[in-house]
């Protein structure tokens, strides 16, 4: 038998018309396999609409798409390693989230896959991408570090202080929850996909809520509207002030770093009173919102903004903290393109790239998007600064606008949903995709790519030149979730 | 004669003994500022006697180096806090020479040095080459700092340079930038804010801890202690050095552990409001200082 050699064809039509979408400067929204060996890519066009580009996979295999748009090398590898279907030709095709112990054959998404594999011998080790020579230092941090944080393997190489390459090993946790969401339906799913990860909980709420309402063709009032509204922007405070918090921290501002996670701990006390939760789980899917937690809500945001002037005040007093902060960690406005950079990280080369303005919920109020220059750590805690600031503005408009609740009857989510959607919001933490097909109530194929998925490579890149020391501080400024990227 | 004798006795006992305090009110003082109430001034004590309490474990790849180096440090720690006049001191009692304490204080960052690349740690070694790296600027800073107390008095000896100093200085300016010189030198050897952070959980960005990160056990309470005593035996030369003394030995004893005690609140305030600043900007920070002191030195010679 002869072996097949594939060559790289950048006449495929597949890499084609992607490159196409590329060059008209849409935005890549997800890019996934499916169980009937589909590819799938969904584009967000310029318009708001969303065109969907699918290959079928015959023989396993298809043409890669990471040399013309570097940002889907790890969602091929993702699909390679759980699906099995072989990215012709792809440049970095070590294993993702596969280890050594998973048997050969065992891919958990394909159809018909046992639950519980049996598992090889071996040492959980993946292949690192590192640096060799005299002088450099393989350094490897991690999965488990001193601080309260996730598990995340980090290889650096490193030449005296300076780092020249970071390959960072994160999945590790293996919590199966693509395949763990399938074949159930929206009741069931929907605590689930609230603790999918504790920053960016209620975007991906939002997104299943858009999936259902999109089946179904519902259009719910304004006043919930409205309410949704208030708790994204309350997320989105929540989660920037921990980020906020967490900057000072990498360098040693300890003043700075516990007032800001008082702050934090003051609005999280307030979500726990109107929202009833203080990480904000399943607040999304309430629809009730009375005089009374409007009134707590004022309050809340008027206790809240006297602190946070202070603490402003006490970081941007302090020089020597933004001097720390200023070049480090670099992302150029071109390499956040390229590597698909969202949210805070691609808004601080610059870019006014904000879902928001996309997402038909903020068609109601007036807000501008924050952006820096730098696309170093200041830039990051300066978008930060501001969005926090507009969210306040967003929050304190939207409750002025807010009607008093109506009576509504009950919405109940028929039991034969079929279709497929690609919902999307603004998290935290940039672009947050789902990707859902239901069928017959029940999902079929569930696909998450959150903000934080899409800028772990672009972590690595900015790090790239930078001192060892520094690390802390340039991971402290992106705070990406590994929760969610766990698959 | 033998006043002189119990009092330095005394104080050296004291002062060991307090050296954990003295690192909780610096602790204390940080979490007040931060508006935590935080952990008790007697902390440190509880500390050590949970690191006394638990096994001592060796990595595996250890040699005698990782034994030794903690004894090492606690034993050049004690033997420094010896030297310092704890009383008033009179001429020829004691003599303890400043040359020989800073050579005290490499051999213990030697030896940590070598402790931290004994395990061949990754750590460990990024440590121990920061740690020595520093040293390089460390030695010229103290150096620099007491050549105008050694030019001042012709004497390279504690016992006799403290009691005259402050009356021979003829400039307030040198003896501000000498006293001002050896307050930054003593946040360099100590291992505080700007140049470490003793209180991070970094890994990446520790310097003296990194060394000591494979320690449990008893060693650990060693290198540990030896760490607190070193902060309290650089505020204390400090203090013998640019501070006042009184007629009375028992006074003098008594003042230094005043002193001790607010200089250990100005370094939680210190710590507060600097930032950590970059590793490759400390020899900015080094050359500072030894022009502080080379500018005491003219100042006083013209």
């Amino acid at each position: 038998m002869m072996t097949e050699i594939s060559l790289y064809d950048a006449h495929d039509p597949w890499v084609t018309i992607n490159a196409m979408h590329r060059q008209q400067g849409d935005e890549l929204l997800a890019l996934t396999g499916f169980r009937d060996q589909k590819i799938k890519a969904h584009w967000l066009l310029a318009d708001g609409s969303i065109a969907r580009e699918q290959v079928r996979c015959s023989s396993d295999r298809f043409m890669t798409l990471t040399t013309i748009l570097p940002e889907v090398a790890w969602d091929e590898r993702e699909i390679y390693d759980l699906f099995g279907y072989t990215p012709i030709a792809h440049p970095d095709l070590r294993p993702l989230l596969r280890t050594q112990r998973w048997p050969d054959d065992f891919y958990p998404l394909r159809a018909a896959m046992p639950d519980r594999p049996l598992w090889r011998d071996g040492e959980p080790d993946q292949a690192m991408k590192v640096v060799q020579g005299e002088g450099i230092v393989i350094m490897k941090v991690g999965p488990t570090h001193a601080g309260i944080i996730e598990s995340g393997h980090f290889v650096f190489s490193v030449m005296g202080e300076n780092i020249l390459c970071l390959d960072a090993h994160l999945f590790q946790k293996h919590r199966g929850i693509e395949a763990l969401l399938q074949g159930k339906s929206f009741p069931a799913i929907q605590p689930m996909i609230a603790r999918l990860c504790g920053s960016d909980s209620v975007s991906h709420q939002y997104n299943l809520l858009q999936s259902i309402e999109q089946v179904t063709d519902r259009h719910v009032s304004e006043v919930v509207q409205y309410r949704r509204i208030l708790v994204a922007e309350s997320e989105r405070i929540l989660s920037h002030l921990n980020d906020l918090a967490q900057i000072p921290a990498g360098v040693g501002f300890a003043v700075a770093h516990q007032k800001g996670l008082a702050l934090k701990e003051l609005w999280q006390r307030g979500m726990a009173v109107i929202f009833g939760h203080r990480f904000l789980f399943d607040a999304m899917y309430g629809e009730v919102f009375t005089q009374e937690d409007k009134l707590h809500f004022l309050s809340l945001i008027t206790s809240f903004e006297a602190l946070w002037a202070k603490w402003v005040k006490l970081t941007e007093k302090n020089v020597a903290f933004h001097d720390r902060m200023r070049g480090v960690g670099k992302v150029t406005r071109q390499d956040a393109k390229q590597l698909g950079a969202v949210g805070v990280a691609r808004r601080a080369t610059g870019e006014k790239s904000d879902m928001r303005k996309y997402m038909p919920l903020y068609q109601v109020v007036d807000f501008t998007v924050a952006t820096a220059l730098g696309g170093d750590v200041e830039a990051r805690f300066q978008v930060r600064l501001l969005e926090v600031e507009s969210s306040l503005s967003i929050l304190r408009q939207t409750l002025a606008r807010m009607g008093d609740p109506s009576k509504e009857e009950p919405f109940v989510v028929p039991s034969d949903l079929t279709g497929e959607t690609v919902t999307f919001s603004e998290s935290p933490h940039g672009l947050n995709v789902h990707v859902i097909q239901w069928l017959d109530g029940k999902i079929d194929r569930y696909h998450i790519r959150s903000g934080s998925y899409r800028n772990w490579p672009v972590l690595a890149k900015a790090v790239e030149g930078n001192v060892v020391a520094d690390f802390p501080l340039i991971n402290k400024s992106f705070e990406l979730c590994y929760s969610c990227t766990d698959r | 004669m033998t006043q002189t004798m119990i009092v330095q006795s005394f104080g050296f006992f004291i002062a060991i003994g307090l050296s954990p305090f003295f690192v909780g009110l610096i602790q204390t003082t940080k979490a007040r500022i931060q508006g935590r109430h935080g952990p008790s001034v007697w902390q440190g004590y509880y500390v050590l006697l949970k690191y006394w309490k638990k096994e001592t474990t060796l990595p595996e790849n250890s040699s005698l180096i990782f034994v030794i180096a903690p004894i090492v440090s606690i034993s050049v720690m004690l033997l420094i806090m010896l030297f310092i006049p704890w009383g008033k001191q009179l001429p020829g009692v004691l003599a303890g020479d400043f040359i020989m304490v800073f050579f005290l204080l490499a051999l213990e960052r030697f030896w940590t040095a070598l402790a931290g690349l004994d395990t061949s740690g990754t750590f460990g070694g990024l440590g121990a080459s920061r740690i020595l790296t520093i040293g390089i600027g460390l030695e010229p800073m103290l150096f620099a700092v007491f050549g105008l107390c050694f030019f001042l008095t012709g004497n390279t000896h504690f016992a006799q340079i403290s009691p005259l100093w402050l009356r021979q200085a003829p400039h307030l300016l040198a003896w501000f930038l000498a006293a001002g010189g050896f307050a930054l030198t003593i946040l360099l050897e100590i291992g505080r804010l700007p140049i470490d952070n003793p209180d991070t959980h970094l890994e990446l960005t520790m310097m003296h801890e990194a060394t000591q990160l494979e320690y449990n056990g008893r060693l650990f309470a060693f290198s540990h202690f030896a760490s607190m005593c070193k902060v309290t035996a650089m505020l204390a030369i400090g203090w013998v050095w640019f501070g006042p003394t009184l007629s009375s030995q028992w006074w003098t004893l008594l003042l230094h552990l005043f002193e001790l005690g607010v200089s250990s609140i100005l370094v939680g305030v210190v710590e507060s409001f600097t930032i950590k600043m970059r590793f490759f900007r400390i020899p900015y920070y080094v050359s500072a200082v030894i022009g502080m002191g080379l500018l005491a030195v003219v100042i006083t010679a013209f």
